[in-house]
């Protein structure tokens, strides 16, 4: 008696172990690792996808800033990668370049959901290498001119007509001016790590030169505006040591009268700025000339060694579909053209915004190069040499043309 | 068998344990890693082979690629004066702070436990408590030194090349004090006071009570503080990330900081590991000065 009760509770522990695990080999298992905490994109799509019960679950892991590629690669040199992850733009190359990423241009061009036309360039451009797909963009940023108006009017300068060019921008910046009410006329971020690099390469750039043309004319032309900015005291020389949300702190506690910085600012702005503010696009060398602009933030990809590379893509799929959500419910710029920002309410955010995705259309990616971080550091240190007057303009890019031209081999 | 088991519980057994189990957690704990380091040194590495050991070996050319940059005899001297900066001023003011409580008047104990508030101390939080009272601009030290009129415009300690190490330099050594006051204190303490009444009776004055009594007696005390200093000083990092990020220019820029730069933002792995095994051998030169400092005890 004993022995049979055992038999059939055996057999019907036996057949409902089997069942629960013929349920579950029918959910594939995707794991997605990007920065993004609670309140941000990614763990919320992550929960919203598991509830259509499309038999894809997907498996999150938040990791640090700081910790995203060392711990990218290390997953991926010991075979632990995860399925999707979310790196920063210019790194992105790194991955692709070695065949880490997937090639996804064959699966996009397929896609019903994720159409390129509907990207701006910058942001495409970072996911591409050799002309392949190896992502998707997640979201982006770029920098753009902030200005108080009030010290504007002050001045007798017209609020609604900010500085358009290089020179229209030192000699409003020396108009502003005011060392006895303690105000620069400019603020912005030489700092020596990527946000310098993020700041000075639209410069560089709006002057015809570029990461491998760093010591071009119009680069020596640019930092020698930057110099002169700097020289005259129209910025804090704390600028060589400042981050960018530090500097434009100084503009809202009314410290400075403009400031170069991107839309991560508006929220704190909107709060801390008790003065009529606008934003304006990067002023350029010279009327008429080419615009550009910095380019921030994540890309979405997967990784080469995924088993699972359709339902992966899927799940980019979902993302993307969702790119309509990412400012109303999470404040982050989707990297698409075709995606209206519904207006906020605030009439200072909502003229901002306007002028930041104007701006988007002329931000161009930091590199794509594998060995960006290192050709950031010989700009960087370019930068902060010629501002710090230990060389001039013309020797402080030429080393970091030298520098960059042995990275690239 | 049972003699075995005897001898593990009590005797030569024992004894070997004793040894082999500290042994062999330093060595997976501490000479592992600094084997790998050194091995790393020589090998090409880049991100993709960090999971395997079996890398290209290169020879001294990360050396030699390290030593032909230019920022390199720079970031070495850089690193020399901070060390050798930040030790004086710690030093110094350690030891007068710790002769200055043994004076002994009231309250003085409780005191000098106050002091150790800033050796606890986050290195991430003083660095920006001493981001802020270095700022050119609004910061505290500026604004003390035009008050009391020894400058007039404002320094720029952070971003100024001329002072940007001394800007980390000035934070290390307030960090570091009371570290150094509290193990002086404990030295001073150790040295019996009848050797002050004998030399007091023989006519010495405080002055030479201090040269001939307290530094001899002291002597050992000293050379585990300046070595502990050393390593300690070699380790500070969090201050250069929260103050300059090494910069204007790696004007402030030293090997630890420099090292940590290489590998985990340029993802150099090879050369961070480079500079680690360089700054190794000043490691363990202080550890040297370290262990016979402390091994030739005097007990007065």
């Amino acid at each position: 008696m004993g022995f049979r009760r055992y038999a059939i509770l055996g057999t019907v522990a036996l057949g409902t172990s089997l069942a629960a695990f013929s349920a579950s080999a029918e959910d594939v298992t995707i794991s997605v690792w990007s920065l993004d905490r609670d309140i941000q994109p990614a763990p919320n799509l992550i929960n919203d996808f598991n509830k259509l019960n499309s038999g894809i679950k997907v498996e999150y892991r938040q990791i640090q800033f700081d910790d995203v590629v060392s711990e990218a690669m290390r997953a991926y040199s010991t075979g632990q990668a995860p399925d999707i992850i979310a790196v920063d733009n210019p790194e992105h190359a790194l991955f692709s370049s070695r065949g880490a990423f997937l090639d996804l241009t064959d699966m996009i061009a397929k896609s019903s959901v994720v159409k390129t036309e509907n990207y701006f360039p910058g942001p495409l451009a970072s996911v591409t290498w050799d002309g392949k797909y190896y992502g998707i963009p997640k979201a982006t940023n770029t920098i753009a001119l902030y200005y108080n108006k009030d010290m504007f009017k002050a001045k007798g300068l017209d609020p609604n007509k900010p500085p358009q060019t290089w020179d229209e921008l030192v000699e409003t910046a020396r108009k502003l001016t005011d060392p006895a009410a303690n105000v620069y006329g400019l603020t912005f971020s030489a700092k020596a790590n990527e946000e310098g690099t993020f700041q000075f390469l639209p410069w560089a750039q709006m002057a015809g030169g570029s990461y491998d043309a760093i010591n071009s004319d119009g680069v020596v032309k640019a930092l020698d505006v930057w110099k002169k900015i700097i020289d005259e005291k129209l910025a804090s020389p704390d600028t060589l040591t400042r981050s960018q949300w530090d500097s434009t702190g100084t503009f809202n506690s009314g410290n400075a009268a403009m400031a170069i910085s991107g839309p991560w600012e508006l929220d704190r702005m909107i709060e801390e700025a008790k003065f009529d503010w606008g934003v304006a696009l990067l002023p350029v060398p010279e009327p008429g000339a080419e615009r550009s602009s910095a380019m921030g933030d994540f890309n979405w990809a997967i990784f080469a060694n995924t088993e699972h590379p359709a339902e992966a893509f899927k799940v980019l799929e979902y993302f993307v579909s969702q790119d309509n959500r990412m400012f109303k419910d999470f404040g982050q710029l989707p990297a698409r053209s075709d995606i209206t920002i519904p207006p906020t309410g605030v009439p200072l955010k909502d003229t901002a915004l306007k002028v930041f995705v104007e701006q988007l259309k002329y931000a161009k990616p930091r590199g794509p190069h594998p060995a960006w971080p290192k050709i950031s550091k010989a700009i960087q240190d370019a930068i902060q040499a010629a501002l710090t007057g230990q060389m001039t303009s013309k020797e402080a890019l030429d080393q970091a043309a030298e520098k960059i031209k042995a990275v690239q081999g | 068998m049972k003699r075995i088991l005897s001898s593990v519980t009590d005797g030569k057994g024992f004894d070997i344990g004793l040894v082999a189990l500290p042994l062999a957690f330093l060595f997976v704990m501490s000479g592992l890693p600094l084997v790998y380091n050194v091995v790393m040194s020589f090998q090409e590495v880049d991100m993709f082979s960090l999971g395997s050991f079996a890398r290209p070996f290169v020879g001294f050319r990360n050396y030699v690629d390290l030593f032909s940059q230019p920022e390199t005899r720079p970031i070495l001297f850089n690193t020399a004066l901070f060390v050798a900066a930040s030790i004086a001023g710690q030093f110094a003011i350690g030891f007068g702070l710790a002769l200055f409580f043994w004076t002994n008047f009231p309250g003085a104990s409780w005191l000098r436990g106050l002091f150790l508030v800033s050796w606890v101390m986050p290195g991430l939080v003083v660095g920006a408590i001493w981001n802020w009272i270095l700022s050119g601009d609004f910061g505290v030290l500026n604004f003390l030194l035009r008050e009391t009129g020894v400058i007039d415009g404002n320094i720029f300690w952070r971003s100024d090349p001329n002072y940007s190490l001394w800007a980390v330099i000035i934070a290390n050594i307030w960090l570091g004090t009371s570290f150094n006051m509290i193990l002086l204190s404990v030295g001073l303490s150790g040295i019996p006071k009848d050797l002050y009444e004998a030399a007091e009776l023989d006519g010495a004055n405080a002055l030479q009570r201090f040269w001939t009594i307290t530094l001899p007696m002291m002597r050992s005390t000293i050379g585990a503080i300046i070595a502990l200093g050393l390593i300690f000083t070699l380790q500070q990092f969090d201050l250069f990330a929260a103050i300059t990020s090494g910069g204007p220019n790696n004007t402030s820029n030293v090997t630890q900081y420099w090292a940590w730069d290489l590998s985990f933002r340029q993802y150099d792995f090879a050369k961070g590991a480079t500079i680690s095994v360089i700054m190794i051998v000043f490691v363990m030169f202080a550890s040297v000065v370290y262990v016979r400092s402390t091994r030739h005890e005097v007990r007065g």
